[in-house]
């Protein structure tokens, strides 16, 4: 006979550890055991059977896997962790017999020194991993990057993160990696692709953080330590792998002067021997003919004709662009659609190459700066009050072809005397707004971010100063069958009848007001439109002779209520005219006729009014919507439970993104009924 | 000696006090108070000095006061004074030279002087200075600066008689009483006169004593101290003045324990001699620094040391991960969405209601962590205030949260959805209501569909049965069969040959020949059937050879002339009231149930014999319906909860269904007889494959209310129907095929809606054509509908 098991030795319950046991097998502290856990990536684990593992308690509980502690009990940090205590006893032995010069020799000699080095090769055994694992320490990292020093964040800490960020920007403008960028409300985004991973994150915008409530330093601090950690390692493997030295040449003076990327001096490899620095924006893999260009360009000393030059070569480069993959378009619609890559590094090196970009001081300059860079624009100048490193500080400077302003226009009808006047004829003053650089194009910021995003270079005209600006969309966002897409037109997305229907509601809104008004001893014919709108409804023919304007002379017609309606709308049923049935309507055009007939007149022909025919094709489509909706309950009905259930999760999930895009059209249409009636006034 | 000496010295004190005023004795006794103990040993060893000097002085002013009387003054004073210049100007020069050393070097010029040599000495005075005359044309003198050599001071020159250890009384005959260091004799100090020996005698000075001071010759006068001192060595008392001979007791041993032990050992000899070990190691050390071992300190300077970490190729030789590691790398944040644009299109900025419905919620329900807003420029984007926050908590995921694989549902709900036939391939099937049967009073309970597929018969409430042209809709027969009964049941007999039509009402069943519209030979064959038994019934009664002959569980007769004009030819009374009828397919029998009889429960009846048989002695639970096997000899009972199935040959039980409904309300039997279904009052109705389990294979619930009525199609059309209190028929395909590998497949197909319910009543039966795709129903509103 087999030994009775007993309970709670095998299976899950033995697999599983709660925290505080953990913790006690570690003899260490809760806050200890946290940083370890924080540094080797342990994480709890949802048992499947909680029961069972917890023995049959109930309590809110979590749960490690025991091999993952077991593993954690031989991890030298452990140890590093236990001499710290030990030293922490010293010195607070020390600093309680006011011996302060003691405890500091024992900060400064015995603390120990904790090395992550080898917790990097083991959480991450491949260097892809890494790279995959980067978007939370870059985020993280780049908002330290940012925050301002105290208690719990050391200013040591900060210049750390601050230069590892500056290196990893480095890389990614020499090696042209970075794809998107986003300029969202919560700060920019930005994607670049290496070796094949996709990296997403976050950038605050430069202001001051809000760093209280329960925010726990302490943690994002351990998170931090590692962090750096690993991107100090990853930006070695970077640099090595594009033939560059790390850590690069660091210019601390030019640091302190807003230098930013421009303080770090890259170097290449080969030419250590060789003992001459190259410069710092000399990239391993430069598109030559653009190079060429913009050599060429940048010897053309006639500003005036910087644009048409600037436009040609890039045309040129696309005709000679041979090596790159040619894209395949689908020819019949049944065909799938197959995956390709969608910019190649050498597009991306290209995009800004061939001019010259002057910053504004009110514009952002950091991430312009690292946009334009790693989009290929060699020659990025600034404002002086900028910081250091720019191409050039003076605005009037002749090779300048693009300027990003972001300032309200001021109206040029003040002559810009001063500057003509006094101004030399090879250097006028080009101060944006009091003058303008002919054959400069001044554009707001967007449109570097809309350009890259596109992968082509925009009308730079819709994005001029003072202009209002287009909507800044997200690159992520792939357009799914059923999800609101607002790049399409709204008439390719909405449902059957759904437009129509909406119409419907509005005019109801607007008779039932007209209606009010009547109730209310109005005069008849006070609003014209609002009685034309009456008298059709009560069907007597208003002659509306053309049925192609209809739609312009809807929205023409509820253009002044349209806002109104859409305020005091409030459920009005659309489903009221359902009751009469079509049979109904059919008898009723029938007596009509009879009528007619009897009285001798000629019936004059049904007048299609765009309400019957709006009410025509919405009923159409609820029919057939109906239809739909029998023929899925009908198969609902042989449905297992359990696949019901499946079902009505899935169909949840559906509805809900039903709904939210119907809500998105709803207010996209009032919006252009908004906009078409302010163009029309 | 040292007497002597103390004597002397004793002596050479008291000189002073005879020049000066008695305020200078008290001052020298004073300072030898003050400093009683201290100076002590000082005074000692100056004693040794002082003696001689003193004496000296003593003789000065004795051979002054002579040389005086001799009349050699002015050289005398003459050197006196350069001597006093000479002094003056050592002080000058050599200020921090201690007072004693001052006083010797005066001692040695005053000694020089009265030595005699003054010539010597002013030759040798002569080359230290020069003289000149100063701006006020007074002379002055340029002293030489003083060469610090050996023999520039002559300090510690012994200026004391040398004559040794003897007494003085051995030079009592000479004129001089020693000699001093340079052999050159001391002349004996002039003796006094008579006339001053008699002066003295006159004014006795103070502490006379009229002896004479061996050492000096001189008379001794011994000082009031030294008075004092003899007075008490006479009385033997201790000398010191203010000595308390029985101080207070000091305990330094007491039985105290005291933290810091006294030690009474000697102080030993190593704390006094230099340490050869220490000698050692300075040495070590010294010569270390000479080698250039030990560096001069110098701190480190901070940056130097905590230098940033080295950097390497960590992946040089990297490995992929093992296979089953039971790693889940932390999900990603999802990218932004159009509305966390600063600039979004209107249409995902909120409108007011949801504004005020984001803010009013609490932040952990919130659907998203912010609230779109749109800026026209870059300029005018804020800083997100919850940055930190969020990236804290995001922290606070990556490490605490448990993290679980989860299959995302990837899955097309349209697949999920059953592979159903087109409706249009499961045609036909009855879709729309074609006729109404009006008429009747009061709910109809039952209809049946004649064998031919021509007539419809009713049975209701008010008691009649009613046969209805089913093209036409019109009633084309009708019989009251009771006054107080409901017709509960109606069945055609099924056969085509002969048209009987069985009706239930309380009790009795009546066998009903429509005759009047029937053909006559249908007629006359149907009659033939009904009256084949009546032979049988009247040879039977022989065989009950008891003598109380057993009440027969049927009553078998001929209803009346009344029902028999109209085509009642036929009753049959039971013990209790009959709910169901139910033929076997051949037309022989029939069963009845009836579900208040206890043991006469269910009923089998024999036609051809007029044969009343009542299978079951007791039954379990109440008897609900029964219906027969339509090929085997299997006969189907369902009681409230369960089926059970008898065979007949052997008379045996041979199943027992088990639907798992409350209260079964009806059951059918599929024409192929391997399936039954089962309707409930507790509103499901359920498929069962008998070969499959006793459990049901199929439950389908799609009424709201109790099903009353179920029923096959028995024409060859795989359809089923269902009848409920809702007031709906459902119709089903319901196909099964003779593989076996293969289950039935059931589909819903219509929803049959017309009926009213009235009092909580829908649909009471319903019946199929036996050939076409008709269906008639039987209203709780009165009305019977069909169904094409």
């Amino acid at each position: 006979m087999a030994r009775i098991q007993k309970k709670g030795n095998s299976g899950a319950a033995k697999n599983y550890i709660t925290r505080t046991r953990a913790v006690k097998k570690l003899q260490i502290s809760l806050p200890d055991f946290r940083r370890l856990c924080i540094f080797k990536g342990i994480y709890p684990r949802e048992p499947r059977k909680k029961k069972k593992v917890s023995k049959g308690s109930t309590a809110a509980t979590t749960f490690y896997y025991t091999k993952d502690i077991q593993y954690l009990l031989h991890e030298p940090l452990l140890a590093k962790f236990r001499e710290h205590k030990a030293v922490a006893k010293k010195i607070a032995r020390a600093l309680g017999r006011g011996e302060a010069g003691d405890a500091a020799r024992l900060e400064k000699n015995l603390v120990p020194k904790v090395k992550l080095d080898h917790i990097i090769k083991e959480r991450y055994p491949t260097f892809v991993d890494a790279l995959r694992d980067l978007d939370d320490a870059l985020s993280m990292l780049f908002l330290f990057a940012n925050l301002p020093s105290s208690d719990y964040v050391p200013a040591k800490t900060i210049s750390l993160c601050q230069r590892l960020c500056h290196e990893f920007e480095h890389y990614v403008i020499v090696s042209h990696s970075l794809r998107k960028s986003f300029l969202s409300i919560k700060g920019i985004y930005y994607q670049a692709t290496i070796q094949g991973q996709d990296i997403l994150w976050l950038v605050p915008y430069r202001f001051v953080q809000r760093t209280g409530g329960d925010i726990d330093f302490r943690i994002m601090g351990t998170f931090v330590e590692f962090y750096t950690t690993l991107l100090g390692f990853v930006n070695y493997r970077l640099y090595t792998s594009i033939g560059l030295v790390y850590p690069p040449k660091f210019n601390a003076k030019m640091d302190e002067q807003g230098g930013e990327l421009s303080a770090f001096q890259l170097e290449g490899r080969s030419l250590i021997t060789n003992g001459t620095a190259t410069k710092s924006d000399t990239p391993a893999v430069i598109n030559p003919e653009a190079q060429a260009i913009a050599d060429k360009i940048a010897a053309q000393p006639d500003a005036e004709e910087e644009e048409e030059t600037a436009v040609a070569p890039v045309e040129a480069i696309e005709d000679e662009n041979t090596e790159g993959i040619d894209k395949f378009e689908v020819t019949a619609p049944d065909a799938d659609v197959l995956p390709q890559p969608e910019a190649s590094s050498a597009e991306v090196a290209s995009l800004f190459a061939p001019f010259t970009f002057f910053l504004s001081r009110e514009v952002p300059r950091a991430p312009l700066e690292f946009i334009l860079k790693a989009f290929g624009c060699k020659r990025v100048g600034w404002d002086g009050s900028l910081g250091d490193g720019a191409f050039t500080m003076n605005e009037s400077d002749p090779f300048i072809t693009h300027q990003i302003v972001d300032r309200p226009s001021i109206s040029t009808d003040a002559p810009d005397v001063p500057e003509t006047g006094k101004g030399s004829a090879t250097a006028p003053k080009a101060q944006w707004p009091r003058s303008t650089m002919p054959g400069r194009t001044y554009v707001q910021p967007q449109w570097v971010w809309d350009c890259l995003n596109q992968g082509k270079l925009l009308r730079p005209d819709l994005y001029a100063p003072g202009a209002e600006l287009p909507p800044h969309l997200s690159p992520w966002v792939k357009p799914k069958a059923g999800e609101y897409d607002p790049t399409r037109a709204l008439q390719e997305q909405e449902l059957e009848g759904e437009a129509e229907a909406a119409e419907d509601e509005d005019e109801d809104e607007e008779a039932a007001e007209a209606s009010d008004e009547e109730m209310g001893g109005a005069e008849h014919d006070t609003d014209g439109l609002l009685n034309r709108e009456s008298s059709v409804e009560a069907g007597e023919g208003m002659d509306v002779a053309d049925s192609d304007d209809d739609d312009s002379e809807d929205s023409e017609d509820s253009e002044g209520d349209a806002k109104d309606a859409a305020d005091e709308w409030d459920g009005f049923d659309s489903d009221a005219e359902s009751d009469i049935s079509e049979g109904e309507a059919a008898r009723l055009q029938h007596q009509r006729e009879l009528e007619a007939e009897a009285t001798g007149k000629k019936l004059e022909p049904q007048v299609e009014t765009t309400k019957s025919k709006n009410t025509a094709i919405r009923k159409k489509a609820e029919k057939k919507r109906k239809q739909e909706q029998e023929e899925r309950e009908r198969q609902k009905m042989m449905l297992s439970n359990k696949k019901r259930k499946l079902l009505k999760r899935i169909e949840y999930g559906t509805n809900k993104r039903d709904v939210e895009a119907e809500n998105l059209r709803k207010k996209r249409r009032r919006v252009e009924k908004a906009k078409a009636a302010a163009e029309a006034v | 000696m040292a007497f002597n000496s103390k004597k002397r010295k004793v002596v050479t004190r008291d000189t002073p006090s005879e020049n000066d005023s008695d305020d200078e004795l008290a001052n020298g006794l004073l300072s030898g108070i003050l400093s009683h103990s201290e100076d002590e040993s000082d005074e000692n060893q100056e004693g040794g000095v002082d003696s001689g000097v003193s004496s000296e002085i003593e003789g000065l002013s004795d051979g002054g006061e002579e040389d005086e009387e001799d009349g050699s003054d002015t050289d005398l004073e003459g050197d006196e004074q350069d001597i006093r210049e000479q002094f003056r100007n050592l002080k000058t020069t050599d200020k921090p030279s201690s007072r004693n050393a001052v006083d010797i070097t005066l001692d040695h010029d005053l000694e020089a002087n009265t030595n005699g040599e003054m010539e010597e000495e002013g030759e040798d005075m002569k080359p230290n200075y020069t003289v000149t005359t100063d701006a006020n044309g007074n002379l002055r003198y340029i002293y030489k600066e003083i060469d610090p050599v050996y023999d520039s001071d002559d300090s510690d020159a012994e200026a004391t008689n040398t004559i040794g250890d003897i007494p003085l009384a051995f030079y009592d005959e000479y004129p001089h009483i020693g000699y001093d260091i340079n052999g050159k004799k001391i002349m004996r100090p002039a003796k006094g006169e008579a006339l001053d020996a008699l002066l003295e005698s006159i004014d006795i000075p103070k502490g006379w004593t009229g002896l004479t001071d061996p050492a000096t010759g001189k008379p001794l006068n011994l000082s009031e101290e030294e008075l004092d001192v003899l007075k008490r060595l006479t009385r033997n008392e201790v000398l010191e003045d203010g000595y308390d001979p029985y101080p207070e007791m000091v305990h330094y041993f007491s039985g105290k324990t005291e933290i810091m032990p006294l030690s009474a050992a000697p102080e030993p000899k190593r704390r006094f001699v230099p340490s050869k070990h220490e000698a050692k190691r300075v040495m070590k050390i010294v010569k270390a620094i000479r080698e250039g071992r030990i560096q001069p300190y110098k701190p480190p300077a901070e940056e130097d040391e905590e230098d940033e970490a080295v950097h390497y190729d960590v992946w040089a030789d990297e490995k992929p991960r093992p296979e089953k590691s039971m790693h889940i790398p932390a999900p990603k944040l999802p990218p932004p969405g159009y509305d966390a644009s600063y600039h979004p299109p209107p249409e995902y900025l909120p409108d007011n209601d949801e504004k005020a419905a984001w803010l009013g919620a609490d932040e952990e329900d919130r659907e998203k962590e912010y609230l779109p807003a749109n800026y026209e420029a870059l300029r005018k984007v804020p800083g997100y205030e919850r940055f930190v926050k969020e990236r804290f908590e995001r922290s606070l995921d990556l490490y605490l949260a448990p993290r679980v694989r989860r299959n995302k549902l990837n899955i097309d709900p349209e697949s999920l959805l059953p592979k159903l036939p087109n409706p249009e391939d499961l045609k036909p099937f009855p879709t729309t209501c074609s006729a109404i049967f009006r008429g009747q009073e009061g709910r109809v309970r039952s209809v049946s569909f004649d064998p031919s597929g021509i007539f419809v018969a009713s049975g209701g409430d008010d008691g009649y049965v009613r046969i209805w042209e089913l093209l036409t809709g019109r009633q084309v027969w009708n019989v009251k069969l009771s006054d107080e009964e409901a017709v509960d049941s109606v069945k055609w007999r099924p056969d085509r040959e002969a048209s009987i039509l069985a009706a239930a009402s309380g009790e009795s069943i009546y066998m009903i020949v429509p005759f009047s519209i029937l053909s006559p030979d249908m007629e006359q064959a149907s009659r033939d059937v009904l009256d084949a038994g009546w032979g049988y019934a009247a040879s039977k009664p022989s065989t009950t050879t008891n003598s109380v002959t057993k009440e027969p569980p049927g009553k078998w007769s001929r209803p009346g002339t009344r029902l028999e004009a109209k085509g009642v030819l036929l009753q049959t009374m039971v013990r209790s009231t009959v709910k169901i009828i139910n033929w076997h397919r051949k037309g022989d029998y029939f069963a009845t149930v009836s579900p208040r009889g206890q043991s006469t429960a269910v009923a089998i009846h024999t036609l051809s014999k007029h044969l009343t048989q009542l299978p079951f002695r007791r039954l379990k639970g109440i008897a609900q319906t029964a219906q027969f096997h339509p090929s085997k000899a299997i006969f189907f009972v369902a009681t409230r909860n369960t089926i059970r199935s008898y065979d007949l040959a052997k008379q045996e039980l041979v199943k027992i269904l088990q639907p798992g409904a409350k209260w079964i309300s009806s059951i059918d039997v599929h024409p192929g007889g391997d399936n039954i279904i089962v309707g409930t009052y507790d509103k499901r109705l359920l498929w069962h494959d008998l070969d499959l389990s006793t459990k049901p294979y199929k439950t389908l619930r799609f009424h709201q209310e109790a099903i009353r009525a179920v029923r096959f199609h028995q024409g060859g059309l795989p359809l089923f129907a269902d009848a409920s209190d809702d007031g709906s028929l459902q119709v089903f395909h319901g196909k099964v095929v003779g593989d076996l590998m293969e289950n039935a497949t059931i589909v819903p197909l219509k929803v049959l809606k017309g009926h009213k319910v009235k009092s909580r009543l829908g649909v009471m039966d319903v019946d199929w054509h036996p050939r076409e795709p008709w269906c008639v129903s039987a209203g709780a509103d009165g009305t019977c509908r069909l169904w094409s």
